[in-house]
């Protein structure tokens, strides 16, 4: 038995798959891991993520699985799950070796490995969706747009695209606050994705003025800010019909956990 | 806090609460229908699936800044809270107004687009024009490129229509009521030929369009999101069948994409109106919807599901369990074997679990636990199929016996923890251990006479 430890990043695992190819590792009997958990009788493999093979990777999944189904694993990926990487490599796995048509690598539902990896993608899959509603910008004094997340999985790279297609004329920045990633979005350029060394909201303290927490200041919003929330919230209460009430209905639509970061809340 | 005014001299918190009740009983609220990119330039673009932005307090969705222009109307349908013999307050937006709230939202991502609607202000066509000029200067002057959907008012001018056609993304035109009888009794301002017409006008100007988009990559698109329409349930009494006949007509003959069906609420206490003490007919609507999407989806028709004889849906069954009981010759389902069309008249399977099945059986012999996992609802299916040649228990095929099944699942199929499988008996789970003990069996067992 393999196993690979490697870092909980794109990179990392899509190096590991490199890695057990290159090395011609029997699939059956080798293992991603994402822990230092200790295995009985295994060998251990230290992954140093490597942005050459990672490309590779990339390049092949893209070519034999189509767009489609690459950016599926993808999100498999950003879940959070401990099993994931395991599951994604199987399923990669699997779907070389039965040269499937691009399209079809998640066919093969009964087993165990592709199924994971499909139910965590679906799972990302579903969360992005969500969020790409449930996002709420907030304008700032600079008229830069803010907002603030909180997603179970690490989806600010698949949301960043969409907004940016959306809005290519503002300025805006997302910050997820569970990971303490910003995804930024200056108007009309390209989006880039930072990452905060001190894991805070930011306006929390002002200490290094010169990094992105200084600039943001301490968020200041805008005047017209709280009137458009309010007109928002005042829109929710009278599109309600009385005699239909259901917050029920209302809680299976949006689960509790996004109100946090939702203003008409 | 100062509320904003802009121009008018009601501010303009107060008309978009007036105008946001006012249109609020309008169902089509959704964005779906177009993909459209994002142009670089301005604000926007469109999302094939659509997206719920929030969710009102009684479980439907916000996707569009659902308004109407005005409330005053000079027409006086019984079942409308905006009838000209209501004493209600009036606003009416102007044009700016429409597009900042619209472009304000939309930035700050509450909303997909703007629905707008209106009372009628002093003739169709008047109104039908101030509706055009709002989306007008929304696409032009506020370079807006999100989801538009407007009505179009019946009676107004043809040419209105069509310009208005080429900068919405959906259009609508309301039947209100499923027949015209019912429409003669409760609105007697509007005749079913002037609601027709506009259908038809839109669905010819969707066809000569997509001739066009052949011969002209960039020609201006018309209605690209198709046009929807929506008949209110229980104000009439008009039967399931005759409602769902009618849809499935518009359908067929209309090339509509959606037909919506609102659970009428009395709002007016018109005498000429039914009183609804148990509330609106939601699970009529329920059940209407249930079977609206068997008709476009699963290849069923409206003659399968109702007919003269029995013009209601069932209470106890949802409309495709009622017919899978009623067509038993026809089950068990080989789930290894079976045509996609047949898999997709099972209760419990889904459009995707089809597919899924269809794709995953290629590469293995699917199991009642490959099933599962697929997403199928064996709750429901499992007495409808079998994987390879075997059910998943011993059932009758006997419409008694499933109809008693479905409804009472709770009492009657017993899932182990897992749900595949019946429970391993254990020696600690007699019945006789679930019993709480009786005092004097307490006292025996205390003193070791037990």
């Amino acid at each position: 038995m393999t196993v690979y430890r490697c870092e909980d990043s794109l990179e990392g695992i899509f190096t590991a798959i490199y890695l057990a190819y290159e090395e011609k590792r029997d699939h059956g009997d080798t293992y991603l891991s994402l822990n230092d958990e200790p295995m009985l009788f295994a060998e251990d493999v230290q992954v140093v993520p490597d942005w050459e093979k990672t490309r590779k990777v990339m390049n092949t999944l893209n070519c034999r699985f189509g767009e489609k189904d690459y950016l599926f694993l993808c999100m498999a990926l950003a879940a959070e799950d401990d099993e994931k990487a395991q599951a994604v490599y199987r399923t990669v796995a699997d779907g070389l070796k039965r040269k499937v048509n691009r399209g079809h690598i998640f066919d093969n539902l009964a087993d165990d490995f592709v199924n994971k990896a499909f139910a965590l993608a679906t799972n990302t899959w579903r969360e992005i969706d969500h969020l790409k509603g449930f996002v709420r910008f907030q304008e700032l004094e600079n008229g830069m747009l803010y907002s603030r997340i909180g997603p179970k999985n690490n989806i600010l790279t698949f949301l960043m695209p969409h907004f940016a297609d959306r809005l290519p004329i503002e300025n805006f920045v997302m910050y997820d606050d569970r990971r303490g990633l910003f995804g930024i979005h200056p108007a009309g350029k390209q989006w880039v994705l930072y990452c905060g060394e001190n894991e805070r909201v930011p306006g929390d303290r002002t200490s290094n003025a010169g990094g992105l927490e200084g600039k943001l200041g301490k968020l200041k919003i805008s005047e017209a800010e709280l009137q458009y929330q309010e007109l928002f919230r005042e829109f929710c209460h009278a599109i309600t019909i009385e005699g239909r009430r259901n917050a029920q209905l209302q809680r299976n639509m949006l689960p509790l956990r996004f109100r946090e970061y939702m203003i008409e809340f | 806090m100062e509320y904003l005014v802009m121009g008018g001299e009601q501010p303009i918190m107060e008309k978009l609460k007036i105008l946001t009740a006012a249109a609020k009983y309008d169902v089509a609220c959704t964005s779906s229908g177009v993909g459209r990119k994002g142009n670089g330039q301005s604000m926007g673009n469109c999302v094939k699936s659509g997206i719920c932005h929030s969710f009102a307090g009684d479980g439907r969705c916000i996707s569009l800044l659902k308004i109407l222009l005005t409330n005053e109307c000079i027409f006086d349908c019984k079942y409308c809270q905006n009838r000209c013999s209501n004493d209600i307050p009036r606003a009416t937006f102007t044009p700016e107004e429409i597009c900042t709230l619209t472009m304000e939202f939309y930035r700050r991502n509450y909303i997909e687009g703007l629905f707008l609607s209106s009372g009628i202000l002093q003739n169709p066509s008047f109104t039908m024009e101030l509706i055009y000029r709002v989306i007008y200067l929304l696409r032009t002057k506020y370079r807006f490129n999100g989801y538009i959907h407007v009505k179009a008012i019946p009676g107004a001018a043809p040419e209105l229509i069509q310009m208005a056609g080429y900068l919405a993304d959906r259009m609508s035109v309301n039947l209100e009521l499923p027949t015209a009888e019912g429409l003669r009794a409760l609105a007697p301002n509007k005749h079913r030929k002037t609601i027709l017409t506009p259908m038809r006008q839109i669905q010819n100007g969707i066809v000569e369009n997509k001739n066009d988009l052949v011969l002209y990559r960039n020609a201006p698109r018309f209605v690209s999101g198709g046009q929807s329409t929506q008949v209110i349930i229980g104000a009439t009494p008009e039967n399931d069948y005759q409602i769902l006949s009618v849809a499935e007509s518009l359908y067929q003959k209309f090339a509509l994409k959606r037909v919506f069906y609102s659970a009428f609420v009395n709002v007016n206490g018109d005498s000429t109106l039914p009183a609804l003490p148990g509330g609106p007919p939601l699970l009529r609507e329920h059940r209407l919807y249930q079977a609206d999407w068997l008709l476009r989806f699963y290849g069923f028709r409206a003659d399968e599901l109702l007919d003269e004889r029995r013009p209601f849906f069932n209470v106890m069954l949802d409309p495709k369990e009622d017919w899978a009981v009623r067509h038993l010759e026809q089950f068990p389902v080989e789930i290894n074997r079976a045509p996609m069309e047949m898999l997709l008249r099972v209760p419990g399977v889904g459009v995707k679990s089809a597919q899924r099945i269809v794709a995953a059986r290629r590469s293995a012999n699917l199991s009642f636990a490959d099933l599962k996992k697929i997403g199928v609802v064996l709750k429901r299916a499992l007495y409808f199929i079998t994987c390879n040649g075997r059910m998943m228990y011993p059932v009758k095929m006997e419409e008694d016996y499933i109809v008693r099944n479905l409804t009472h699942e709770k009492e009657r199929v017993q899932f182990g923890s897992d749900g595949m499988s019946y429970r391993q008996m254990s020696l600690f789970d007699d019945g006789a251990f679930t019993r709480p003990l009786a005092e004097e069996e307490q006292l025996q067992a205390v003193v070791g006479q037990l």
